[in-house]
């Protein structure tokens, strides 16, 4: 079986759906092919691998409420390519948001069922997820969580011949458990839809979201936004004003 | 201030313009969202790419009746009318509130009254009911007070419709 996973964000790297697309391969066996989705360039390919697949999975970002323009042009080449190889594989669909509910996702995950009705192929269902950009920094929470671990056994096997330091341990553990919760609903949803991508089954449409309390996913939220203003200086550039267009005419 | 959006050829630019204050042609001659956010941490309300859609998000922020004129995809704008929209996010600002009992970003130039989308070409009832979800959830996003889509069978309803 041949499962084809095609990463639409249009950033380079460290984004989130490749994440979300790392934990589901992890529930899907047989060959494995990833894709990243970019730019035109990347068209002929993906439509290649994908003659042969029996199940597409895609990694999609939400923008504005809906499936990113440098998606939708791709979805209308693989429209008419899958009409014209007379293809039925199976379409999944991993999207994520960076509001925190996973509802938000539900006009794209409509907009995915209609191309699969246009294109003759088996609407899988999805996973929608909330919380997405949180979610993605949590692995880079656990790489540290990690780095500790290492360093204070390092320390212990140098201060007192120590190879397993007890109290460095159960703080990694208490770490790791509290990441491993933020991401259960994800876990949970995404290996039950590794079992449907297996059969080639419909899995339905699921939301979820990282497990905390929202007001406190908001203040988060509003501090990322205000650090990564000061350091790239837009908090000194109108950061909230309401500027007028400079250039005349339209566009 | 009305404005109007529309994926039209331009044998349209005349009737658009008689009927809006500013008319953006979505003519697909401009580069996709990079999903920097730089429209909000680095240079507000403005993107880093330097093509006819740098500051749409200045008119479209000002539009108090935003008009959109798309041909269907898969219940949805077309890629050339949602290109214009994906890079008009700095309508809002980084902060988050809620608004609709759900999260969504502070606005940067205030509320609005009408997000108004016009759909012509071939389109199943399934895909309008999600076009209607779609304008419906894009008006409580970016703060308008309410949401109107008609369909059209023929583009010389257009008129009548704008």
């Amino acid at each position: 079986m041949k499962t084809v996973f095609i990463n639409c964000s249009p950033k380079k790297s460290f984004c989130a759906s490749a994440y979300f697309l790392f934990l589901q391969r992890l529930f899907v066996g047989g060959q494995k092919v990833m894709e990243k989705l970019r730019t035109p360039a990347d068209y002929d390919r993906i439509l290649k691998e994908l003659s042969d697949a029996q199940a597409v999975v895609f990694g999609i970002p939400l923008y504005v409420d809906s499936i990113p323009s440098h998606v939708l042009r791709f979805l209308e080449k693989m429209e008419a390519y899958c009409r014209e190889k007379d293809l039925h594989f199976s379409v999944y669909c991993i999207a994520n948001n960076g509001f925190i509910e996973g509802k938000q996702n539900e006009p794209l995950m409509q907009g995915f069922e209609h191309f699969c009705a246009r294109a003759g192929l088996a609407w899988g269902g999805g996973v929608g997820i909330g919380g997405g950009v949180m979610l993605n920094v949590t692995r880079i929470l656990f790489l540290v969580d990690v780095g500790l671990l290492v360093l204070n056994t390092l320390l212990s096997v140098v201060n007192t011949g120590d190879l397993f330091p007890k109290n460095a341990w159960i703080s990694f553990g208490e770490n790791a458990a509290l990441l491993l919760y933020f991401n259960l609903g994800v876990l949970v949803y995404l290996a039950r839809m590794g079992g449907s991508i297996r059969k080639g089954t419909f899995t339905g449409k699921r939301y979820t979201r990282i497990l905390i309390p929202s007001f406190v996913f908001i203040l988060f939220a509003d501090i990322f936004f205000i650090i990564i203003s000061l350091f790239e200086g837009g908090l000194f550039r109108g950061w909230l004003s309401k500027k007028a267009p400079t250039e005349a005419g339209r566009i | 201030m009305k404005v109007i959006l529309y994926d039209l050829d331009r044998t349209y630019d005349e009737l658009i313009e008689t009927r809006c204050d500013r008319a953006l042609a979505a003519d697909g001659k401009y580069t996709p969202c990079q999903g920097c956010f730089g429209c909000w941490t680095k240079h507000p309300a403005e993107c880093k790419m330097k093509d006819t859609l740098q500051q749409v998000c200045r008119v479209i922020g000002q539009a108090n009746e935003l008009v959109i004129v798309t041909k269907n995809l898969y219940g949805g704008y077309s890629a050339d009318i949602k290109n214009v929209l994906d890079r008009s996010i700095g309508t809002s600002t980084p902060f988050s509130t809620y608004r609709g009992r759900q999260m969504h970003h502070t606005l940067r130039y205030g509320r609005h009254d009408l997000w108004k989308v016009i759909v012509y070409g071939e389109i199943t009832e399934a895909e309008k009911e999600t076009f209607r979800l779609l304008a419906q959830r894009n008006a409580v996003n970016d703060g308008f007070a309410r949401s109107e889509v008609l369909f059209l069978e023929d583009l010389r309803a257009l008129e009548g419709a704008l």
